[in-house]
């Protein structure tokens, strides 16, 4: 069984995609949350392994469930995206405690296995 | 000839009939010493209080002082006839013996408007009248005038029996009408400390006159309770009632006064306004001129229909403040303003629109100064209002294609981006992978179709207003009349905001009206562009409220134009804007 994954995005066509192409690569996606809230409860109970985080939702950003995340206690691995680009938050990016971006345009199951290593 | 005119013939008619009977009564009256001063006195009264009233009804035909003045007068003939040998015609005058002094009471206490202002007015004028009539009836059922000391009066024929109670109700109904004198007295008094100096001229012989009338009453009043000598009480009836036959010239002195205050008034008002003065200036001459220094001025916007004070900010005319009166001041035919004065004033509106028409062409230059500035103050409220609108815009539109067509795009590289790894590997899914994308492809362009139609039509630009306004009317959920459209091109800012003005109306029908039909019309009129969008839903909409149609109408007064917008409950919402178009 691959790596279980939680989708945060608020866009639905997105994260139908990102599923797809995550599970065409072996990872299990085991949730999709479409806001901050739905997000952290989702990593409380499910304990995902990977979460592939949109930066702009509707109630907090994808930096600040981040440091949520992390002060919760062991963290899962999180990989921020976005349709902007790196230069739009280069410096929150550097400052979180996630493996790392990738824009939305360049996303693929590639990608993410080189962040995670 | 009017029913006034007529019961103002029949009344003088009265008056001098009575006052012939007053005469012969008075003078042939066998229990009195005084007979020639008395018929005089009473004649004097009588026809001065009558004449005087008459005259002043005449002039003022809305308020009552003349009428009341007129009771005063027949009051005081009907007090002569207790003077009568007969039994009918003393006891006629017996009962309405004091009256004369409750009907005095309130006419001084109405002077100048002829109302009774406040409850301790409306107090001390009711008790007088109860006192006057319930208490002195009561008091003669009981009287018997030969033991009462007048051996040649006639004998009371509504005598019950001669008793105690008579003389205990006498006292009572004196005591009585001392306080209460005494109280009216201290009334006029606040009344004249509180006048201004105008006011005080004119009223100073009336409130002079009625407090003397007053006081001598007491005094005899007093006299006659203490039991001193007939003498002293004779001597002082005389002068009470001199003091009363003398009243009816303190009035046509206080009214003629009134007149020349007006005259004063307005020459006061143009020596001011000659003499200058900044912001401010006109009210305070006014505010002088008629004596109400809370008086304001409100100046007429015609171009927002409304009122506006000197530093342009909209103000309540009508219905007026409380405890205010609007009187409207015009300038050549043109309404320029009006004066905002206390309620007080309301029985003057003569004399407030004498001095408002002296003040009337400097009143027009303040209104347009006062019209400037509330159009500048409406221009600035506008120019931020078109900003920030600007800045909602541009972030709307960059949330719906951050959300929308972004979004699809992003997806749509995911989707070609996998299909082109499984090409070779897994054909038939690359299909459905393709299939995917082009749905995504799709859906992205139609919404940006929509978007882009938001910002500016392509086809208002292309095609012209009719064939813009077809595709809004097409595209509307509820069925869309459209009526009328102009023929050829409208200068391009006249063009999209009909476009915008119909298409925020037809929004709200769709989302707000309940409504089954729209109707629309756009045509030209004498150098406007008349649009009117009409719905037969709920109403009830507030143009306060939302920012959409709040929008349009600067867009509309861009242009120079003005939107307005009807929403009776339950009456269907019509939007209607004119835009100037030449």
């Amino acid at each position: 069984m691959g790596r279980t994954v939680l989708i945060v995005d608020d866009h639905p066509s997105f994260r139908a995609s990102a599923k797809r192409m995550l599970e065409a690569d072996g990872y299990d996606v085991i949730a999709e949350a479409a806001d901050g809230a739905h997000a952290i409860d989702a990593v409380r109970v499910l304990r995902p392994d990977l979460v592939l985080l949109d930066i702009r939702l509707p109630d907090v950003d994808g930096f600040q469930i981040a440091q949520r995340l992390a002060a919760d206690g062991p963290a899962p691995a999180v990989v921020l995206t976005s349709s902007h680009d790196r230069s739009d938050f280069a410096r929150e990016i550097a400052d979180s405690p996630v493996q790392g971006f990738i824009p939305k345009s360049e996303l693929s199951a590639g990608a993410i296995s080189l962040l995670l290593g | 000839m009017t029913s006034p005119r007529r019961a103002q013939i029949g009344l003088a008619l009265a008056a001098l009939a009575l006052g012939v009977v007053v005469l012969v009564v008075v003078t042939g009256g066998e229990h009195n010493v005084h007979r020639g001063a008395y018929a005089a006195l009473a004649l004097a009264t009588g026809w001065g209080f009558t004449g005087t009233g008459l005259y002043v009804w005449r002039r003022r035909p809305g308020n009552r002082v003349g009428p009341l003045m007129i009771a005063v007068g027949f009051s005081g003939m009907l007090k002569a006839l207790a003077f009568a040998n007969g039994s009918v015609l003393f006891t006629i005058g017996s009962l309405g013996e004091v009256l004369i002094f409750a009907v005095l009471v309130h006419l001084l206490l109405s002077f100048p408007s002829g109302r009774l202002e406040g409850r301790l007015d409306r107090l001390l004028v009711g008790a007088s009248y109860f006192n006057t009539t319930v208490v002195n009836t009561a008091a003669f059922l009981f009287t018997d005038p030969a033991k009462a000391g007048c051996s040649n009066c006639p004998s009371n024929p509504l005598l019950i029996e001669s008793s105690q109670a008579a003389s205990v109700i006498s006292t009572a109904e004196v005591d009585i009408a001392i306080a209460l004198l005494g109280a009216v007295v201290a009334v006029l008094y606040r009344r004249w400390r509180d006048s201004t100096h105008g006011q005080r001229r004119a009223y100073a012989p009336v409130l002079a006159g009625g407090s003397l009338t007053f006081a001598l009453l007491m005094t005899q009043l007093i006299v006659q309770q203490a039991g001193l000598s007939s003498g002293v009480s004779d001597a002082l009836t005389l002068a009470l009632f001199g003091s009363i036959a003398c009243l009816p010239v303190a009035f046509l002195v206080g009214l003629l006064r009134f007149r020349f205050g007006q005259a004063e008034a307005v020459s006061l008002l143009v020596a001011r306004l000659g003499a200058g003065g900044g912001r401010g200036a006109l009210r305070d001459a006014l505010a002088e001129a008629l004596g109400d220094p809370d008086l304001e001025l409100a100046y007429w916007v015609p171009s927002q229909g409304s009122y506006v004070d000197a530093v342009g900010r909209p103000m309540r005319v009508d219905p007026a403040p409380e405890g205010k009166v609007a009187t409207i001041v015009e300038h050549e035919g043109r309404r320029v303003g009006a004066i905002l004065h206390n309620a007080d004033l309301a029985e003057e509106r003569d004399h407030v629109r004498a001095v408002g028409a002296a003040a009337a062409l400097t009143l027009e230059n303040e209104r347009l100064e006062a019209e400037l500035r509330a159009n500048l103050d409406q221009l600035r409220a506008s120019r931020a209002r078109i900003v920030t609108a600007g800045d909602v815009q541009r972030r709307r539109l960059e949330r719906d294609l951050h959300d929308g067509t972004q979004q699809r795009l992003m997806a749509l590289g995911i989707n070609l981006r996998m299909a082109r790894d499984r090409v070779s590997s897994d054909p038939e899914e690359a299909v459905e992978l393709l299939d995917a994308s082009l749905d995504e492809l799709n859906e992205a362009t139609r919404e940006l179709r929509e978007l882009a139609r938001g910002i500016h039509p392509a086809v208002l630009t292309e095609r012209g207003l009719r064939a813009a306004l077809n595709g809004l009317a097409e595209r509307s959920p509820v069925p869309v009349d459209l009526t009328e459209t102009p023929d050829g091109r409208l200068p391009s800012s006249v063009e999209s905001a009909v476009y915008f003005v119909v298409a925020e109306a037809l929004t709200n029908v769709a989302r707000y009206a309940g409504a089954r039909v729209a109707t629309v019309s756009v045509q030209r009129s004498n150098g406007h562009i008349d649009v009117e969008v009409s719905d037969d839903g709920v109403g009830g909409a507030d143009p306060d409220q939302g920012s959409g149609l709040r929008g349009l109408s600067d867009r509309v007064a861009a242009l120079d134009g003005r939107l307005d917008l009807k929403s009776a409950d339950g009456r269907g919402t019509t939007v209607r804007a004119s835009i100037p178009c030449v």
